[in-house]
């Protein structure tokens, strides 16, 4: 589904990403964990080609991301992605935050549009809140919004990144829940968190990145108890306190 | 003269004058903020010509005297043969200075654009062009109301620039300048035309409030 060959990046003279290879096969759910500033966000971002890269190959489905234009919108509307900050569309609607892409970018009608709108948002739980604007609503409603507002595009692959960093405590576990389902309906996901028990629960593969690397590929059971690095056991220990 | 005197005598060719003023205002108010979106359009475009070009454009229009574009409009343009009647020679100088003030307010307004919603919109698919007519330009537009409702004003004062050049109907400072030459109308004339431009300017402004409090976004 997608595939990552000895990818580089720079921001100038700062190397960010080294030699990344990474797969994710399709209805695979990756998790990638690391420190801060280990590049998680800059790959993540480098799969629907928000950032570009200095050398190496993405695939999706096997074909390269085109580099820009319409081929790059076409592969981007089928390649979902949560951000930290929701992101939602301040001048409209929860309903309309849903029904846009798939109105302008689909050509789908606005019948049909709201129709799955209404069933993603009331699959997410928020569907009692199609009315109101993003403002109006928690930080956990807005991140499932914006979670609906993706699988309206019926991706084939959901990136997120750090999808309950900036939520309060209580409302972590929302969104998690509806991440959980999502993954367990069979959807690819690439995730960044920090949620280390959910990442053990619905993950196949953990990645585990430092300063740009990517130092262990593991399963979630052996890499939660046996770490293969010291990064990584050091990394563990450290997020347990 | 009286403010009757001279209401009795000029009363008509005052309305025809408030009507000259209005209907500048509104065709200059018009072509500035299409000009205006254009160029904005432009200056956030990823294509590098466009927007040095857009840039430059601003830069001119921002800081060149009214008076001196209608001069140039006038008398300039003729040798380059296009003769223009007085009217669209007000008309074009009333438009082009304030499209670039536009386009100023519509940047500002973009500026307050979370860029995290630029990044989801791409990430859903959507083109440059889809995301500019979707996302952008209604959010800049609600954050503009207020500055573009004082450009509006704006744009009725720089009409002024129409008793410069003899129009008939004239403009309602043009007709001041024409009282003052045929009767001895003082300060009173003018006072008449200072307070059609305050109404306008008093109705445009209520309009404008009334508008920001419906489209305004809450943050
Ligand atoms: N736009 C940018 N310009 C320059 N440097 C950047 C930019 N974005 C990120 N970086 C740098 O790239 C490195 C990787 O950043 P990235 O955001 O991918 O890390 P991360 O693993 O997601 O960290 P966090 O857990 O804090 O989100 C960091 O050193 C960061 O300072
Ligand atoms: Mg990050």
């Amino acid at each position: 589904m997608i595939e990552i060959k000895k990818l580089n990046k720079y921001y100038g003279d700062h190397h960010v990403l080294k030699d990344i290879d990474l797969s994710v096969d399709k209805g695979e759910v990756v998790v990638i964990i690391g420190p801060s500033g280990s590049g998680k966000s800059t790959l993540c971002r480098t799969v629907n080609r928000l950032e570009t890269i200095d050398s190496g190959e993405i695939l999706i489905e096997g074909e390269p991301l085109p580099e820009d234009g319409k081929d790059l919108a076409a592969i981007r509307s089928k390649i979902g992605m949560v951000f930290q900050s929701f992101n939602l569309f301040a001048h409209k609607t929860i309903l309309e935050n849903v029904t846009l892409a798939p109105v302008e970018v689909l050509h789908k009608s606005h019948a049909e549009a709201k129709e799955e709108a209404m069933r993603l948002l009331k699959r997410v739980g928020v569907d009692s809140q199609a009315d109101k604007y993003p403002i109006q609503l928690s930080g956990g409603q807005q991140q499932r919004v914006a979670i609906a507002r993706s699988l309206a595009m019926n991706p084939k692959v959901m990136l997120f990144d750090e999808p309950t960093s900036a939520l309060d405590p209580e409302m972590i576990n929302e969104v998690l829940d509806v991440m959980t389902e999502l993954a367990d309906d069979g959807m690819t996901m690439m995730i960044v968190t920090h949620e280390m028990n959910f990442a053990k629960q619905v993950s196949d593969r953990v990645v585990f990145m430092d300063d740009g690397r990517i130092l262990e590929i593991n399963t979630p059971e052996k890499f939660f108890s046996e770490p293969g690095t010291d990064r990584a056991r050091d990394f563990l220990e450290s997020i347990k306190n | 003269m009286s403010v009757y005197e001279l209401l009795s005598e000029y009363g008509s060719r005052y309305v025809l004058a408030l009507l000259t003023t209005w209907e500048l205002t509104f065709f200059a108010a018009i072509i500035s903020f299409v000009i205006g979106i254009v160029v904005t359009v432009m200056r956030v475009s990823p294509i590098k010509p466009l927007r040095a070009v857009s840039e430059l454009y601003v830069q001119i229009f921002r800081n060149i005297p009214g008076a001196s574009l209608l001069i140039l409009l006038v008398y300039a343009l003729p040798y380059l043969d296009v003769v223009l009647s007085y009217f669209a020679c007000v008309l074009i100088a009333a438009s082009l200075i304030p499209s670039a003030f536009c386009s100023e307010y519509l940047m500002a307004g973009i500026n307050t654009i979370d860029p995290g919603q630029i990044e989801a919109a791409r990430s859903l698919g959507m083109t440059f062009s889809q995301i500019i007519r979707k996302v952008v330009i209604p959010q800049a537009l609600r954050f503009s109301v207020l500055p573009l409702t004082n450009l509006l004003v704006a744009i009725m004062l720089t009409t002024a620039l129409a008793s410069q050049v003899p129009l008939n109907p004239t403009d309602l400072t043009g007709i001041v300048s024409h009282i003052n030459t045929h009767a001895v109308g003082g300060i009173t004339a003018f006072m008449i035309s200072a307070f059609l431009y305050c109404m306008t300017a008093l109705v445009i402004g209520f309009a404008g409030n009334l508008i920001d409090r419906k489209v305004r976004l809450m943050r």
